[in-house]
C-alpha cells in the first residue's frame, strides 16, 4: 500500500536534519520523496558509490557493513545517507537488507531544487548541521 | 598586498568556491554589500567569548584557529568563518587569529541572514560547507 | 629693508616629519610637541583645514558642536557634545568651535569649520610650512627621505595626514566625460536641469540635497539600497540631515532612487544617456540628464609609499595599519586623520567607530603619537596610581562620561594595569583590539558599546595575569548614566578576583 504525505512527513521527522523546519517545507519535503522496495540480501546502498541521496527505514531490517564488518543494524524510523543529499559524497559504508524492506528515499537534486525556493528550509538546514557540530566539539570554525 | 580596484577584487570573488554559482553583476553586488578590511599579522579576528561577531570571507591571507591557545586548523583564500556563532546566536567557541597580514570581506552579523536569503546559491555552497564538516566530525553516518 | 619672514621648517634632518595640515596632520603635530619631539609639520596648501578648504560644498558639515551641554567647554568631558574642535591640554586652546559658530545650527558651516582649524593654529602657535608638497618618499639605512617641492626631509618616523580626497570614478565607459563631485559648480548653474547623481552615500546625498531646489529633477543610483544611519544605529549610513531626498522620492516629488549599476555614459549632443542595469531582475534602464555628476568616492593619495612597501586595501587604498596607525608593513610610516578608519578595531556588529572624522581621528592621533613617542623615542607617559577604592567609580564614570570612549564606541577603551607589585596604574587611553589581544600584566579596559538593537552599554574588558581578555556586558541605562548599583555590584565581582580582594 502507498504511503501517504502524511506519513513519509512522519518518516521524514525522524532525520534530525529536518528536525525544527516548517509545516510548509516538510509537506514541500514529503512530497519529493519516493518509496522504494528492497528484498532481502539486496544491497541499498554500496560503499564507495557516490551517494545521490538518504534512505529511511520504513518497514524490515538492514545492516551497515564496512568491508565485511558489521557496524550496526538499522530497523523502522532509522536513515542513513542524511548527509548525501546535500553534497553526495562517496557513500563510506555499504546498507545491505536483512529482510524484505521497504524505504522512502529523498534525491538529493530533488532537495536542492526545493532549497533553491525555500531559502527558509535552507537556513535551517545550515542551522541545524551548525548546532550539531557544535555539539560534537569539532571546531573547525564557529 | 597591493591595492585590487573593484574589478579585480570582483574577479577574486568569482574564483571563490562560495560565490561560484553567482553571476558576474551578482558577485559585484556582493563586492559592494561587504566591506573589505585589512588585518596585521597575529591580530585576532574572533574572539573566543566576545559578542558582536560578524561574517568574514578570506580575499588573501590565512588565519588559524585556536581555542585555549591550540590550533586546530588554518583557513586560506576563500575560506570563510563566523557564520556559526552568528547563525546559533552564540559567541565564538574559538579563536581565529591572522597568521598572514589578512585581507577579508567582512558582513555584519544581523545582515548575515538576509544576505543568505539574497544568494540561494551562496547558501547552498555554505550548506555544503557545513556538511563536510559535520561529516568529519561524525565519520560514519554519511 | 623689510624682514623676510622665514617659513618654518626648512628641508633637513628631523626625528619626525608629519605631512598635511587638516585635521589630522595639526593634532599629530601638537602630541609631539607636547610630549617635546622635534618635527616638521609641511603641507603642500597655502593654509590650514585639510578637506575643510573646499569639502562639503552645500549644507553644513555632519559633525555637531553644542554650543549648551551639561559640562564646562573647557572641561574634557565637554569634547563629547563638540566633535569638531581639536584636542588640546590647555584650557584656552579648547572648544574653540563654539564660539565661531553664528548660532543658528549646532553643525557649522564649512567656512565656520575652516576657520575653526585656523584658529587652532594660531591659539596654540603650531607652525607649519605651507606650500611644500610632498612628491616621494624613499629610504636611506635607518631613516626615510620625503622628497618635497622644497628639498628634501629626512626623517626617522613619517605621520602622513594626507587625507582621502583624491576623487575616484570607476573605469566604466563614460565616466570620464563627467566631472567628479569635488568639481561640482555652484547651485545655480543647476537650476531647471535633470540631474543624475552617482553614488548613494553621504557625497551623492548631500548633493541631492543641496541642489534638491535647482534641480528640475533628481536620479540618484548605485548598485545597493540606500543605507540610512538612523537604521544602522550609527553614523555609518546617509546622515539624517541628508535624508531630505528619500523622503521626497517616497512622496514622488520628482527625486527617483535607483538600485541599478551603471553600464555605460555616452553624450547625447548636449547632454547625456546613462545606461543601468537594475540590480533586482537585471532589467536596463536609460536616463536622460542634462548633468551628471559622479559622486563616487575618493582614495588616498599615498603616491610611491606602495612602492616602498606599503600594503594597502580596499576601494579608497587605504595602508594597512597595526592598532596603532602605523604601517603594518613598513614600521616607522604612521597615519593620522581620516585614513585612519583603515583600522578596523573590533568592528562589533559590523560597526565602524568615528576613525574617518574628526572626533574620532582626534583621539587615534593622539595615542598613536604617545605609542611611536614611546617605541621610537623612549617617551615614556605617567601612569598615575590609583587607589583600589576609587577604581570603580573611575571605571563608571570613565563610561558613562569620557568623550574617547563615546566617541570610538569599542574602538578605545580606558585602561589600568592591576599588577600587585606595583598597585594599580592608570594606562590612559587605548585601542580596544589592542588591549583585547595583548597578554601580560593582569589589567582592565572600559569602553562603551553598542549592540545590534542600538543599547548603549558599557563593556569591560579584564585580562588575568597572561592570558587574553575576557569579556563583560553592563548594563545600561536609559539616561546613560552606567554608574548603577548593580554595574558597580558586577563590575567588583569582575575586579575582585584579579586584585585578590583588593577592589571591592
Amino acid at each position: 500500500m502507498a504511503m501517504s504525505d502524511e506519513e513519509k512527513a512522519l518518516a521524514l521527522e525522524h532525520v534530525p536534519l529536518f528536525a525544527g523546519i516548517s509545516f510548509e517545507s516538510m509537506a514541500r519535503l514529503a512530497a519529493a520523496t519516493g518509496e522504494q522496495d528492497f528484498s532481502a540480501g539486496q544491497f541499498i546502498v554500496r560503499q564507495g558509490q557516490i551517494g545521490t541521496g538518504l534512505y529511511i527505514v520504513v518497514e524490515g531490517a538492514v545492516k551497515v557493513l564496512r568491508g565485511s564488518e558489521e557496524l550496526a543494524d538499522l530497523g523502522p524510523g532509522d536513515f542513513f545517507g542524511e548527509l548525501s543529499v546535500i553534497d553526495q559524497q562517496p557513500r563510506n559504508a555499504s546498507v545491505q537488507a536483512i529482510t524484505d524492506t521497504r524505504c522512502l528515499g529523498l534525491a538529493s537534486w530533488e532537495l536542492l531544487t526545493l532549497l533553491q525556493t525555500d531559502t527558509a528550509l535552507s537556513l535551517n538546514l545550515i542551522r541545524g548541521l551548525v548546532a550539531r557540530i557544535r555539539e560534537f566539539g569539532e571546531h573547525h570554525r564557529h | 598586498m597591493s591595492a585590487m580596484s573593484q574589478q579585480e577584487l570582483v574577479d577574486t570573488l568569482s574564483g571563490l568556491t562560495l560565490f561560484a554559482d553567482l553571476s558576474r553583476p551578482q558577485v559585484e553586488a556582493v563586492a559592494h554589500q561587504m566591506t573589505e578590511e585589512s588585518y596585521p599579522i597575529g591580530q585576532r579576528i574572533l574572539r573566543q567569548g566576545f559578542t558582536g561577531t560578524g561574517f568574514y570571507v578570506i580575499v588573501e591571507g590565512e588565519v588559524a584557529i585556536k581555542i585555549d591557545g591550540n590550533e586546530i586548523a588554518r583557513l586560506g583564500k576563500g575560506d570563510f568563518f563566523g557564520e556559526m556563532s552568528i547563525l546559533l546566536g552564540e559567541p565564538p567557541v574559538a579563536d581565529v587569529v591572522t597568521t598572514r597580514q589578512l585581507r577579508v570581506l567582512h558582513l555584519g552579523g544581523s545582515e548575515l541572514e538576509g544576505f543568505l536569503r539574497d544568494y540561494p546559491p551562496v547558501m547552498y555552497r555554505m550548506l555544503k560547507s557545513v556538511a563536510l564538516r559535520l561529516r568529519n566530525a561524525n565519520r560514519w553516518r554519511s | 629693508m623689510a624682514e623676510l619672514e622665514e617659513r618654518p621648517f626648512p628641508p633637513g634632518d628631523y626625528p619626525v616629519v608629519v605631512v598635511g595640515s587638516g585635521p589630522g596632520g595639526l593634532q599629530a603635530s601638537y602630541y609631539l610637541r607636547h610630549l617635546g619631539i622635534d618635527h616638521a609639520l609641511i603641507s603642500a596648501d597655502p593654509s590650514p583645514g585639510g578637506m575643510f578648504r573646499q569639502f562639503p560644498f552645500f549644507q553644513r558639515l555632519l559633525s555637531w558642536t553644542k554650543p549648551y551641554a551639561p559640562v564646562e567647554r573647557d572641561h574634557r568631558f565637554y569634547y563629547w557634545y563638540d566633535w569638531n574642535s581639536l584636542l588640546a591640554e590647555e584650557p584656552g586652546n579648547r572648544a574653540i568651535m563654539p564660539d565661531l559658530m553664528d548660532g543658528t545650527s549646532s553643525f557649522p558651516s564649512r567656512p565656520e569649520m575652516e576657520n575653526n582649524l585656523a584658529e587652532y593654529v594660531s591659539r596654540t602657535g603650531l607652525q607649519v610650512r605651507y606650500g611644500c608638497r610632498w612628491e616621494g618618499t624613499r629610504r636611506d639605512g635607518e631613516q626615510f627621505v620625503l622628497e618635497t617641492s622644497d628639498g628634501e626631509y629626512r626623517c626617522q618616523a613619517a605621520v602622513f595626514a594626507v587625507g582621502v580626497a583624491e576623487p575616484l570614478k570607476p573605469d566604466t565607459p563614460g565616466f570620464d566625460l563627467v566631472p567628479h563631485y569635488a568639481d561640482t559648480q555652484p547651485p545655480e548653474n543647476y537650476a531647471g536641469k535633470r540631474l543624475f547623481i552617482v553614488g548613494k552615500e553621504n557625497s551623492g546625498f548631500e548633493l541631492a540635497t543641496g541642489l534638491l531646489q535647482w534641480a528640475q529633477r533628481i536620479v540618484l543610483a548605485s548598485p545597493r539600497p540606500t543605507k540610512l544611519s538612523v537604521n544602522t544605529h550609527s553614523l555609518l549610513g546617509v546622515r539624517a540631515r541628508y535624508v531630505l531626498p528619500v523622503e521626497d522620492e517616497i512622496l514622488g516629488g520628482g527625486v527617483f532612487i535607483l538600485n541599478a549599476s551603471i553600464s555605460r555614459i555616452e553624450r547625447l549632443g548636449a547632454s547625456y544617456r546613462v545606461h543601468c542595469i537594475r540590480s533586482e531582475g537585471g532589467m536596463e534602464i536609460s536616463v536622460d540628464a542634462d548633468e551628471v555628476i559622479a559622486a563616487t568616492g575618493f582614495t588616498c593619495p599615498l603616491l610611491d609609499l606602495p612602492k616602498l612597501g606599503v600594503d594597502v586595501f580596499g576601494r579608497s587604498g587605504l595602508p594597512a595599519m597595526t592598532n596603532y596607525w602605523e604601517s603594518a608593513s613598513v614600521p616607522g610610516l604612521y597615519f593620522a586623520g581620516t585614513i585612519g578608519q583603515g583600522v578596523a578595531g573590533m568592528k562589533k556588529y559590523g560597526m565602524p567607530a568615528n576613525s574617518g572624522a574628526v572626533h574620532g581621528a582626534r583621539y587615534n592621533a593622539r595615542t598613536m603619537i604617545g605609542q611611536l613617542a614611546s617605541s621610537k623615542f623612549g617617551v615614556q607617559q605617567e601612569r598615575p596610581t590609583i587607589a583600589p577604592d576609587r577604581l570603580l567609580d573611575l571605571l563608571l564614570t570613565e563610561a558613562t562620561e569620557a568623550p574617547e570612549l563615546w566617541n570610538q564606541k569599542s574602538y578605545l577603551a580606558r585602561a589600568f594595569s592591576l599588577n600587585p607589585d606595583e598597585g594599580i596604574r592608570d594606562d590612559g587611553i587605548v585601542p580596544l583590539a589592542h588591549f583585547v589581544d595583548e597578554e601580560g600584566d593582569a589589567a582592565v579596559a572600559i569602553t562603551v558599546e553598542t549592540d545590534d538593537t542600538g543599547d548603549i552599554h558599557p563593556a569591560v574588558y579584564v585580562r588575568a595575569q597572561g592570558r587574553p581578555a575576557q569579556e563583560t556586558l553592563l548594563a545600561s541605562h536609559p539616561l546613560h548614566d552606567f554608574r548603577t548599583g548593580d554595574n558597580r555590584a558586577q563590575l567588583s565581582q569582575l575586579l575582585r578576583g584579579v586584585t585578590s580582594g583588593a577592589v571591592r
